[in-house]
């Protein structure tokens, strides 16, 4: 029984003292806020100029004057590159937070109510999960028109099955617990009782599986713009900037090598965040699971 | 003893079971089966009484703590709490009826202060209590219980197990409720601390005369707080006995297994 009275600020020491790890989430952590910090900063300041503009000659390779080099018909790659990444950053982390609305709400009545409440929710995500995600994606997109919206619609329906499920699994265990019966016995309501203690006892679930889900979207993103659904040129966004530079691959590979670059070091680091999440919400959840 | 009618509501039964029977069903096709937990159980509590519900594992006491908490509905019998039969929502009994479960690490929410998880039955039972009457009714209830009211700003991974099980029972007993469950409620704590909580139990139920209902499978423990004691046996009640006369002269067969095993 001592056992599961350690305190939890000497388990977070215990798992913080490992260096490897460690180093490695701070690296990603860096990453990714130096590609978020620059992206929001070029809206601010447009110290890379105007994405729009022509303001060379086309496909000029990277020099002082262009230092990303120039697209096809001329414009700063540096420039479009960074509206690109914002475009990207934003749609994906709009439609996360609306899959992780959504994906709490249904999570946490499936693992409370169970029964017929959690069957139905359970086959719907079901459903969802079966299509492969760009064919969803493809769907929805013939569905509401190429554009922002099918991204951004396409980007929650991927993500929402796997977030309930979790956060749903997360909830039942949770739910219970002898604080949840003693709350029912005491007559506190169900919102209540969802609100105070099933969402703060789930919210690790919810915050990793929030960055799980934050990098499918960048890849939803970028596989539906690639293939012509998604964000629309003269805009430009990750996913759009690949499929140009694809066109130019062997004339201008830098056109390829500067989205490409952001999006793999993009995921690389939101998933070795949301890894090292886990891994310190773990010791906790499976302590209090036992 | 059954007993239709009591004038008086000073022993009137808190709780009783009449005919209760509940059956599980689990599996499908070839490999359902059907377990019944409660078979025809008869018994009731009266005010300021303790009576212990002893049994092997798998005997159906939680199921039949279930069913007098309201949680579950039988599948025949009545249930009557204050005379009453449960009805739909819960609310209607808030703070008349309480428990105290088995495990000290799950019965509070690790993320509440201890202080707020005292309080949570007041904000259903006692809505005609201002927050701080609430909180300074928290503060009485844990120094009854033997806890420093500081304890109250303390998140649970802060205590340990008895204090734990202390905060549990001073959250069940700060609405006054009329009937206690108490279920495997010192089973997970060491003799020592199994003993002050034990007292502390017997020390609170003298002083506010609500019916418990003490479920364990140390006997020990019962013979300590029990008036009566009930045996359960794969769902049947056997013997229904003063705790006396039980732990001197138990009459059915599996009692007197269960008392030699001890
Ligand atoms: N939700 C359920 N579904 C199916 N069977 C159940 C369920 N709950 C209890 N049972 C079965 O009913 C019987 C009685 O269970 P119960 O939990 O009441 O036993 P218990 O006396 O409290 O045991 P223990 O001392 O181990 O806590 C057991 O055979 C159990 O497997
Ligand atoms: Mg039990």
């Amino acid at each position: 029984m001592t056992t599961y009275s350690l305190p939890l600020s000497k388990r977070k020491r215990a798992v913080k003292t490992r260096p490897p790890r460690d180093a490695l989430f701070i690296a990603a952590a860096c990453a990714l806020g130096l590609i978020v910090l620059v992206a929001v900063a070029a809206a601010v300041i447009p110290f890379a100029g105007d994405p729009a503009r022509i303001v060379g000659p086309r496909l000029s390779p990277p020099s002082a004057a262009y230092p990303f080099g120039t697209d096809a018909l001329g414009r700063s790659v540096l420039a479009r590159l960074l509206e690109g990444t914002r475009t990207t950053l934003v749609l994906s982390t709009l439609a996360v937070v609306c899959t992780a609305v959504i994906s709490v709400i249904l999570g946490l009545v499936a693992g409370y109510a169970g029964g017929w409440a959690r069957e139905v929710i359970m086959r719907l995500s079901d459903v969802l999960y079966s299509f492969p995600s760009i064919v969803l994606a493809i769907l929805i997109a013939a569905v509401v028109g190429p554009g922002q919206a099918a991204v951004l619609s396409s980007i929650v329906l991927v993500t929402v099955p796997l977030m309930t499920r979790m956060v749903s699994a997360a909830a039942m265990s949770v739910a219970k617990r002898d604080f949840v019966t003693t709350a029912k016995i005491s007559g506190v309501s169900a919102p209540v009782i969802l609100f105070r203690h099933l969402l703060p006892n789930v919210s690790g679930t919810i915050a990793v599986q929030g960055t799980y889900a934050l990098s499918v979207g960048i890849l939803v993103e970028g596989g539906l713009s690639f293939l012509g659904y998604g964000v629309q040129p003269p805009r430009s966004s990750l996913g759009l900037l690949i499929q140009e530079g694809g066109s130019y691959m062997l004339q201008a590979p830098w056109l390829l090598f500067a989205p490409a670059a952001v999006l793999v070091v993009a995921i690389l680091s939101i998933n070795l965040i949301g890894d090292t999440m886990r891994d310190r919400l773990d010791p906790r959840e499976t302590r209090s699971l036992v | 003893m059954m007993s239709a009618s009591h004038p008086d509501t000073d022993t009137a039964p808190v709780l009783e079971l009449r005919e209760v029977s509940v059956a599980f069903t689990s599996g499908a096709g070839a490999k359902r089966r059907t377990v019944r937990a409660m078979n025809a159980v008869t018994l009731e509590v009266a005010p300021g009484e303790t009576l212990g519900l002893v049994g092997e594992s798998g005997s159906g006491k939680t199921t039949t703590a279930s069913v007098a908490l309201g949680l579950k509905r039988p599948d025949s019998g009545e249930v009557l709490l204050l005379g009453e039969p449960f009805t739909r929502s819960r609310r209607a009994n808030a703070g008349k009826l309480q428990a105290v479960l088995q495990h000290p690490h799950w019965s509070l929410n690790p993320r509440r202060k201890v202080g707020e998880s005292v309080r949570e039955p007041l904000t259903v039972a006692r809505r005609d209590l201002s927050r701080s009457e609430q909180r300074q009714r928290v503060t009485e209830m844990l120094e009854q219980v033997g806890l420093n009211p500081a304890f109250a700003e303390r998140y649970p991974h802060e205590l340990s197990g008895g204090q734990r099980q202390r905060v549990s029972v001073a959250r069940a007993l700060v609405t006054e409720p009329r009937f206690i469950v108490f279920d495997e409620a010192v089973s997970a704590l060491d003799v020592a601390v199994q003993m002050q909580i034990l007292a502390l139990i017997r020390e609170l139920q003298a002083e506010h005369r609500f019916g418990a209902l003490f479920i364990s499978h140390d006997l020990g423990a019962v013979e300590r707080v029990a008036d009566r004691v009930a045996v359960l046996f794969r769902g049947d009640l056997v013997e229904t006995a003063s705790t006396e006369e039980f732990f001197r002269n138990p009459q059915h067969p599996y009692s007197q297994t269960l008392l030699e095993a001890l």
